[in-house]
C-alpha cells in the first residue's frame, strides 16, 4: 500500500504519446516534481509526497519512457523540446499557473531549460543531485563510455554497460550495476530493489533512446552558462557528496551561478530522496517557506518550569495487542507519576480502544498513514510475510515520522514512549539531531529472522537489517535512553543476528532491561472465572470454543477451516459450543454458516470470554495467545506462514510457558481439527504461571525518565 | 566583565542633550534595541547583545537620564516622540539608514512613533511587554496615577509605593519592590539585584520629571494605524506590569505575530533569554527574505 494516493491523476497525450500526472493536497504553491526519467519514474518521490502535500499542493508526473507514461523508442520522441512540451502540458492540463519545481538528476536540465523559456511557470528551483551540463567537474566514466556508445564491445561489464547495445540487450544488468553503484550508503537493499523495479518498468530499447534524445537540442557551453547566469528564482541545490552519476562540485557550480541555497548531505550518493528522505523532506520545506516569507506564526512558549509533564504515547497498530498493554503501562505510570500529561499518538484499530479507555487521542493522529491496512493488503490466505510487509511499509513509516516529528516538536513533550514505533526507532537513528524528548523503545521481539522459504536473499536481506539496527544503537546509545523488552530473557530466541552477527539473546540482554510480560488483563481467580462464564451465557455443562482471528483481516482461511470442522467435532462432542469471532476486517455474514454456531463480528470484552472458555482456537499472534496462556486456557495455535515472529519468536516464547499446542494449517485438515478439539476441550493445563506485574515494572523503568 | 564590548561607543548630543550610544558589531541588517522607562539603562539588553551582534551590527544606547546620557529634567524630554526622535539622532550618528526596532515596556511606545514617525528607518518591530495603554490596567495597578502625588500612607504596601514622595524617601525600597513585580518567576534574585543596581544609578529626581511627561500625540489605541512594518509581540502571561491581554490586543491591532510566553513576567529578554534571543533570530531572518 502507499503512505498516499493522488487526489486526481490523468495523462496528456502529445503526438500519441500519453504523459501520466497525479496531483495530491489542495496547499500553496505547487511543488511540481519531475523525476529522471526514462531509467525512473514518480515513485522516486515517494518518501516527500505524503509530507509536503500535507503542506502543499504536489503535482507529479512520470516523464515519457516510464511508469504510466507511453513508451516511445524512437530518440526524437526524447528531446530536450518534446519533455519541455510535455511538463508545460502537465502544468496546464492540472490548472497550475506556475509552481515550485523540484527535479532529479538530468531531469534539472529541462527544469533550467524551462524557467529559462517561461520564466512565469517557475517560481523556484530545488535541483536535487543536478544533473546540468558543462557545470563543475563530469564524472570520468560518463565521458570515457561517452566515447563507445555505439560501438559493440565484446562483453562489457560495469560502466562499459552505458552503451546502446549493451543497454538494449542487458538492460537488467546495466540497471543493476548502476543502482548499485549509486546507493553508496550501508544497508540501502530496499532502495536499490525500488530503483532497479522502477527502471525495468521500462525497457532497454526506452532508455538508450533517452540518453540519445536528451542531447537533441542541447544549448552549447556558451549558452548554457548564459541561462545559468540569467536565471532569475530562488534556488535550493541538495547534494550527496559522494554522488558517482553528478559529481557533487556540479551542485556547488549551480548553486554558486544560481546565488541560490546548497544542502551538502554528506556520506549521501545520487539518491538522497530515496535514502534521506526526512533531511530532504526538512530542507524543501524550509526553502518553500522561505521563498514565500511565511510570516512569524503567533504562538504560546511555555518557560521550561511552567510545563507540565508530557508524554506521547506511540502504540503499533499493527495487531491489537499492543494498545491493552500500553493502557497498563499508562495506568501504572500515572500512580507512579501523577501530574503526568499522556497524548496518544495512534491510529485504527488502536484509537478506538483508546477513546473507549477516555485517552486523549493527539488529533494529527488522524493524519497518520494506515500501517495496519497496509499489513492487511500484504496478508493472502493463511500467509503473511511480515518482513516483506515490513519491508514494504517503509513510504508509510517515513510518512508518519513526519507527522511524529512535527507533534513531538510543537507539543513539547518530555517523553517519547514508543511500543513498536518503528519510524521514530529508524529515523531518530538516521537523523539524530532531530531528537527532542527522552525516548523509550519497548518491543516484544528483537531481531528479524528469515523464513526458510525465502531462500538466501532474505537471510541476507534480515541480517543486514539486523546489522543497521545494532550499528544504529552502537554508533547513537543516546537514541534510546531506555529499552524495554516485553518478557524475559528466555522468551529470546536462540539464534544469531546473522553471519558475522552477535547472538540475539546476548545483545539483548546488554541492550535492554527486561519488563517480563504485559498481558494488561489480570486473569480472574477461580470463583471470578465462575461468575464470567454465567454473565457471558456460558452453561456450566457446555464445552465453550471460541474462535478468534485478531484485527488484521488475515483469518478467513482459518475461520473457514474451523467452521467445516465444527460439525464433526460437535458430532464427537454433543457439549460443544463454538463461537467465532471474525474481528473488524472480516464481514461476518460472508462466512459458512452451520447450525448451533455462533458467528460475532465484535465480541465486547472478548478477553473475558478468552478467559473462562473451554479451548481457543487462534493464530499464533503473541497476545491472543499469550492471554491464553497467562489465563490458564488450553488452546490450538496456528502460525501465520512466512510470518517470523508468529513463527520463531511467538512458538519460542509460548514453549517457555508451555502452552498452547501448535499446529500447522495446511497439514490440518477438517477432521484432525476436529479431533485436535474433541481432545483438547476442556483440558486441565498447566502452565508456567504469566508474570502478572510487567506493567508495573515498565512503568517504573519509564518513570525514572521523566 | 562583559560578554560583548562595543566596537564603537560614542555620543550624540541633540537638542542640547547628549546620548550614549554603543555598536556591537556588523552585519545587515541593524538592530536598534531601544532604551525603556528610564529607571534602568541599556544594560537591561545584555542577554542579548552578544547573540545577535555575532550576525548583526547592534545599537544600543541609554535614553535620557539615565546611563552615559545626560541627565535630563524637562519632561518634554521624555516623551515618546522625543524618544522617536532621539532614535532618529542615533542611527544618523551611526550612518545607519534603517534597522530592526526591538523595544520592551515603554519602548514599545517609542518603537511605535518612531515606525509612525519615521517610517523610512524601520523595517520591523519587535516589542517585548509592551506598555501601551489598551484596555484596562492590571486591578492592583489601577488607582496608581491617582494616587502618584498624594501622601503615601504610614506603612505603604505594594503598588502604594509606587508614589513621588515615597521615591523620595525610599527609593531603593520601591526600585526593589518594582522589580520584584517585574520578575515574578522564581529564582530571579539576579535579575532583580542588577535591574535595581541600574536603577541606583539614576534617581527620583529623573523619574519625578519622566512622570510628568506629554501624553503621546497619537494615542496608542491608534498608533497602528500609522505604521506599516511587520509586528512582533513577545508578552509573558504572568506580566504583572502590563497585562498580557494588552500584548494580545498590539498584536491584534497591528496585525502582527503575537508569542505568548506562557510563565514569564514583565522582561523575559533577561529572565528567559535564550527563547527572546531566538525569537529575534527567527523574526530578523524572517525581515530579511
Amino acid at each position: 500500500m502507499r503512505a498516499v494516493y493522488p487526489d486526481r491523476e490523468d495523462v496528456v497525450i502529445r503526438d500519441g504519446v500519453e504523459v501520466h500526472y497525479e496531483v495530491y493536497g489542495d496547499g500553496e504553491p505547487t511543488l511540481f516534481f519531475i523525476p529522471a526519467s526514462p531509467i525512473t519514474h514518480s515513485r522516486i518521490w515517494k518518501g516527500l509526497i505524503p509530507h509536503l502535500a500535507r503542506h502543499y499542493r504536489v503535482l507529479t508526473l512520470d516523464g515519457r519512457g516510464n511508469g504510466k507514461s507511453s513508451r516511445p523508442t524512437d530518440p526524437r520522441a526524447h528531446s530536450q523540446e518534446v519533455v519541455l512540451g510535455d511538463l508545460l502540458a502537465v502544468l496546464d492540463a492540472s490548472d497550475t499557473p506556475s509552481a515550485v519545481f523540484i527535479a532529479h538528476c538530468h531531469a534539472n536540465s529541462w527544469a533550467v531549460a524551462l524557467a529559462a523559456a517561461n520564466p512565469d511557470r517557475v517560481d523556484a528551483l530545488v535541483a536535487i543531485e543536478p544533473g546540468v551540463p558543462y557545470l563543475g567537474t563530469p564524472q570520468p566514466h560518463w565521458v570515457e563510455t561517452a566515447q563507445h556508445w555505439d560501438e559493440i564491445l565484446e562483453s562489457p561489464t560495469g560502466w562499459q554497460l552505458n552503451n546502446r547495445h549493451a543497454i538494449t540487450t542487458r538492460h537488467r544488468e546495466w540497471v543493476e550495476f548502476f543502482f548499485g553503484e549509486q546507493l553508496v550508503e550501508p544497508h540501502s537493499t530496499k532502495q536499490h530493489d525500488d530503483a532497479v523495479e522502477w527502471a525495468l518498468e521500462s525497457t532497454g530499447d526506452v532508455l538508450a533512446a533517452g540518453e540519445e534524445g536528451f542531447d537533441f537540442g542541447l544549448p552549447d557551453r556558451e549558452t548554457a552558462d548564459g541561462i545559468y547566469r540569467s536565471l532569475d528564482l530562488p534556488t535550493l541545490t541538495i547534494h550527496g557528496d559522494r554522488d558517482i552519476c553528478q559529481h557533487v562540485d556540479r551542485g556547488r557550480a549551480f548553486a554558486e551561478i544560481t546565488g541560490g541555497d546548497l544542502v551538502i548531505l554528506a556520506g549521501a550518493g545520487h539518491l538522497t530522496p530515496a535514502r534521506d528522505p526526512v533531511a530532504v523532506n526538512l530542507a524543501i520545506r524550509q526553502f518553500v517557506d522561505k521563498t514565500r516569507g511565511i510570516p512569524m506564526p503567533s504562538h504560546v512558549w511555555p518557560r521550561g518550569m511552567s510545563r507540565r509533564k508530557k508524554a506521547l504515547f506511540l502504540s503499533s497498530p499493527i495487531g491489537l495487542g499492543h494498545v491493552h498493554r500500553d493502557l497498563a503501562i499508562a495506568e501504572e505510570l500515572r500512580a507512579v507519576v501523577p501530574d503526568l500529561e499522556i497524548d496518544w499518538l495512534a491510529q485504527h484499530p488502536v484509537t478506538p480502544v483508546l477513546e473507549g479507555a477516555g485517552e486523549k487521542v493527539h488529533p494529527a493522529s488522524g493524519w497518520l498513514a494506515s500501517e495496519s491496512g497496509h499489513i492487511a493488503s500484504e496478508a493472502s490466505g493463511h500467509e503473511l510475510h511480515c518482513f516483506q510487509a515490513l519491508r514494504r511499509m517503509d513510504e508509510i513509516l517515513v510518512a508518519n515520522f513526519m507527522i511524529f516529528q512535527e507533534v513531538v516538536e510543537e507539543g513539547l513533550y518530555d517523553l517519547v514512549i514508543g511500543d513498536e514505533a518503528w519510524d521514530v526507532d529508524y529515523y531518530w537513528h538516521e537523523n539524530p539531531e532531530l531528537k527532542r524528548a527522552s525516548n523509550v523503545w519497548l518491543t516484544d521481539f528483537v531481531g528479524y529472522l528469515p523464513m526458510p522459504d525465502g531462500g538466501e536473499h532474505e537471510a541476507y536481506l534480515t541480517a543486514d537489517y539486523n546489522a543497521e539496527m545494532i550499528e544504529h544503537i552502537a554508533r547513537f546509545p543516546r537514541i534510546r535512553d531506555r529499552a524495554i523488552f516485553v518478557g524475559n530473557a528466555d522468551d529470546i530466541y536462540p539464534a544469531v543476528f546473522g553471519p558475522d552477527l552477535p547472538k540475539i539473546r546476548d545483545w539483548t540482554e546488554e541492550h535492554f532491561q527486561f519488563s517480563g510480560y504485559i498481558t494488561g488483563f489480570t486473569p480472574p481467580a477461580a470463583g471470578l472465572a465462575e461468575e464470567w462464564r454465567s454473565e457471558l451465557g456460558y452453561q456450566p455443562d457446555e464445552k465453550v470454543c471460541i474462535v478468534t482471528v485478531g484485527g488484521s483481516g488475515v483469518g478467513r482461511a482459518l475461520l473457514e477451516k474451523v467452521i467445516e470442522a465444527y460439525p464433526i467435532a460437535k458430532e464427537r462432542m454433543p457439549e460443544l459450543r463454538m463461537v467465532a469471532v471474525a474481528g473488524p476486517r472480516i464481514d461476518p455474514d460472508s462466512l459458512p454458516s452451520r447450525p448451533g454456531l455462533e458467528v460475532h463480528g465484535y465480541l465486547e470484552g472478548l478477553y473475558r470470554h478468552l478467559a473462562v472458555c473451554d479451548l481457543a482456537v487462534v493464530q499464533g499472534g503473541l497476545t491472543t495467545t499469550m492471554e491464553l496462556a497467562a489465563a490458564q486456557r488450553p488452546f490450538l495455535y496456528f502460525p501465520l506462514y512466512n510470518h517470523f515472529e508468529q513463527n520463531f519468536h511467538v512458538r519460542h516464547r509460548l514453549d517457555q510457558y508451555g502452552a498452547g499446542r501448535h499446529m500447522d494449517f495446511r497439514s490440518t485438515d477438517p477432521d484432525l481439527l476436529a479431533e485436535a478439539i474433541a481432545t483438547e476441550v476442556g483440558r486441565q493445563v498447566h502452565y508456567h504461571p504469566v508474570e502478572t506485574d510487567g506493567a508495573q515494572r515498565a512503568a517504573r523503568l519509564i518513570a525514572e525518565l521523566i | 566583565m562583559r560578554a560583548a564590548y562595543p566596537d564603537r561607543a560614542g555620543h550624540v548630543e541633540r537638542d542640547g542633550l547628549g546620548l550614549g550610544y554603543e555598536v556591537f558589531g556588523q552585519g545587515e541588517p541593524t538592530i536598534l534595541l531601544l532604551p525603556t522607562w528610564t529607571i534602568i539603562h541599556s544594560r537591561f539588553w545584555k542577554m542579548q547583545v552578544p547573540y545577535l551582534a555575532r550576525r548583526n551590527r547592534v545599537i544600543t544606547y541609554d535614553g535620557p537620564g539615565n546611563g552615559r546620557s545626560d541627565r535630563a529634567t524637562d519632561p518634554a524630554r521624555y516623551s515618546a516622540e522625543s524618544y522617536a526622535a532621539d532614535a532618529v539622532a542615533v542611527l544618523d550618528a551611526c550612518a545607519v539608514e534603517r534597522a530592526v526596532v526591538v523595544g520592551l515596556s515603554l519602548g514599545a511606545q517609542y518603537a511605535t512613533r518612531l515606525a509612525a514617525l519615521h517610517p523610512e528607518r524601520v523595517i520591523g518591530l519587535a516589542l517585548i511587554g509592551p506598555a501601551l495603554a489598551l484596555g484596562e490596567p492590571l486591578p492592583e495597578r489601577a488607582g496608581i496615577v491617582e494616587s502618584f502625588q498624594r501622601p503615601y500612607p504610614q506603612d505603604p504596601q505594594g503598588w502604594e509605593k509606587y508614589n513621588l514622595a515615597y521615591w523620595h524617601d525610599h527609593y531603593q525600597d520601591f526600585a526593589e519592590f518594582f522589580f520584584g513585580q517585574v520578575f515574578p518567576e522564581a529564582h530571579s534574585t539576579k535579575p532583580i539585584e542588577d535591574a535595581v543596581g541600574w536603577a541606583l544609578e539614576g534617581g527620583p529626581d529623573i523619574l519625578e520629571a519622566e512622570a510628568s511627561r506629554p501624553r503621546p500625540e497619537v494615542p496608542d489605541t491608534e498608533i497602528f494605524t500609522e505604521i506599516d512594518r511587520p509586528v512582533l509581540i513577545l508578552h509573558g502571561t504572568e506580566d504583572r506590569i502590563q497585562p498580557h491581554r494588552a500584548g494580545e490586543e498590539a498584536a491584534r491591532l497591528s496585525q502582527g505575530a503575537l508569542v505568548s510566553m506562557m510563565g514569564s513576567g514583565h522582561m523575559p529578554n533577561v529572565r528567559d533569554p535564550v527563547r527572546v534571543n531566538l525569537l529575534l533570530r527567527d523574526f530578523l531572518e524572517r525581515l530579511s527574505r
